[in-house]
């Protein structure tokens, strides 16, 4: 048996088990196991930094398709890190007027204009698909309708039956389809876990195939 | 090209423009159309209304900048309801984040509303705030065991919790007695479930972006979720219910022409695609 399979399945169960059994020992181990894990993740924001700065720092480098943007990346991530660099005593910090102004009038603004972007692919969106070719699309096409009718004042103020036909749609087929999505992707879950912890799918130990 | 083909094959760049238009047109002209109240602000109105005296509530803000358009107006009228009855009702309320900007989002919030001045409420003795909890899913199940542990200080004074009279008897997920999560994605509810649900029987109330909703379905049907606030409409109508008409209210109509306009584009392209089918077929 190899060790690092070992690890996992000790690991593995180290967390399985108190989620069933009340075992003060093993509650404990668990525990510890998870702040050791937390400290990892922590960790792993620096890596996140340093391999950001590879990819950008080798396409700026090249000069490759999109580099100006990856100048902007880097230099925004540069800023915002050392503005908001927890050393309050020097004037650094989430309470920086810096790092405010940059958090109030630059990622705010874009991440909600991201977002808001949305709405204009999705209405050129619903106006391409949403066309009867078939009886399959008739449906898609009723039962979307009645739900972006009933999301909207202006059609449920003057059809409130629009709400009641949506409660079913949501309460019933939605409903129904989502648990079966969701019974289907846990088994599929589990059936994941017990491989790897059997030591059959050994695909995570060096990025693909089994031996 | 036909007038028929034409309908069916409008440039995106013209839909875009009408969208723009459409969205803009009730922003800087508000129809104030009238709002009827649906059954998921209702139910998550007197869900709030319904909670207990004496109850520990952690609000967790479960999204970022790019949720804000949605969730934030949803988030602040929720903060006012109980900020509002959290000193007849004896409520403490425990605001954290899963999401890393969770926390500056809510630093957002209390530049626009402070607590202290508007319901008398103490920070540290009847609301306080832990900040950014990393690690996602992991997080949430180091939490439930042991939360100051996990967050040994508070995020706006940065004061040992030994120091917050709130915390003295918060330890674990037992203490809670209910989480509000506002969310756009993970870690989100299906983690909370399983960390804090599943274990410890902590109930739950979540609001959630519109296209989360129908992922939300089976949770609430199983009473695993306790009320849901589905995007932009659901939160305009809790501010009404409030009598505290705000951001959302401000958008409805903005969302209702965006709406009519969705509408009225997929009943152009169908009624032009039946109309060359008629034609091949004759």
């Amino acid at each position: 048996m190899e060790i690092p399979l070992l690890i996992t399945a000790f690991c593995t169960l180290l967390q399985v088990i108190p989620y069933y059994l009340n075992i003060p020992v093993i509650d404990s181990a668990s525990a510890t196991m998870r702040d050791w894990m937390l400290l990892v993740v922590n960790m792993a924001v620096f890596v996140g930094v340093i391999s950001l700065g590879q990819v950008h720092g080798k396409r700026i480098q090249r000069r490759g398709e999109g580099w100006p943007f990856s100048v902007v990346l880097i230099v925004f991530m540069v800023a915002m890190a050392i503005v908001g660099f927890p050393l309050e005593g020097i004037g650094l910090g989430f309470d920086n007027a810096q790092y405010l102004f940059m958090f109030n009038n630059i990622l705010n603004p874009l991440g909600g204009t991201m977002y808001s972007i949305l709405a204009f692919f999705i209405t050129s969106a619903a106006y391409r698909a949403f066309r009867a070719r078939n009886w399959e699309a008739a449906f898609v096409l009723i039962s979307g309708t009645i739900v972006v009718m009933s999301n909207a004042p202006l059609f449920t103020s003057s059809m409130p039956f629009l709400i009641t036909w949506k409660n079913w749609i949501f309460d019933v087929p939605n409903t129904a389809t989502g648990r079966g999505v969701m019974i289907g992707a846990a088994l599929g879950a589990i059936s994941l876990a017990v491989r790897t912890l059997m030591g059959i799918e050994r695909g995570y130990l060096r990025g693909g195939g089994e031996d | 090209m036909s007038i028929l083909d034409k309908m069916q094959r409008i440039d995106r760049r013209y839909i875009y423009l009408a969208a723009w238009i459409f969205v803009l047109f009730p922003l800087l002209n508000p129809l104030g159309l009238p709002v009827p109240i649906g059954r998921e602000s209702r139910t998550w109105y007197n869900y709030i209304e319904a909670i207990p005296d004496d109850s520990v509530i952690i609000v967790s803000m479960d999204y970022g900048v790019s949720g804000m358009p949605e969730l934030y107006p949803m988030t602040v009228a929720t903060m006012h309801h109980l900020w509002d009855n959290c000193l007849t009702r004896n409520w403490k309320i425990v605001v954290l984040a899963f999401w890393n900007q969770g926390p500056l989002v809510f630093d957002t919030l209390l530049t626009q509303i402070d607590p202290a001045e508007r319901y008398n409420v103490v920070y540290g003795e009847h609301w306080v705030e832990l900040g950014w909890v990393p690690g996602s899913e992991t997080g949430m199940a180091a939490l439930a065991t042991d939360m100051w542990g996990q967050t040994p200080r508070d995020y706006l004074e940065d004061r040992p919790l030994a120091d917050l009279p709130i915390m003295a008897d918060i330890r674990t997920a037992e203490d809670v007695d209910l989480v509000i999560s506002i969310e756009t994605g993970t870690p989100g509810l299906p983690e909370w479930l399983r960390q804090w649900n599943d274990p410890f029987g902590v109930p739950f109330i979540v609001g959630c972006i519109g296209v989360s909703v129908p992922g939300m379905a089976p949770y609430l049907a199983s009473g695993q979720l306790s009320a849901l606030m589905p995007g932009l409409t659901a939160s305009g109508e809790y501010e009404l219910l409030l009598n505290r008409p705000g951001l959302a209210v401000a958008g409805l109509d903005a969302v209702s022409m965006s709406h009519l306009l969705v509408v009225l584009l997929v009943l152009i392209g169908n009624v032009a695609y039946f109309a060359s089918r008629g034609k091949e077929v004759r």
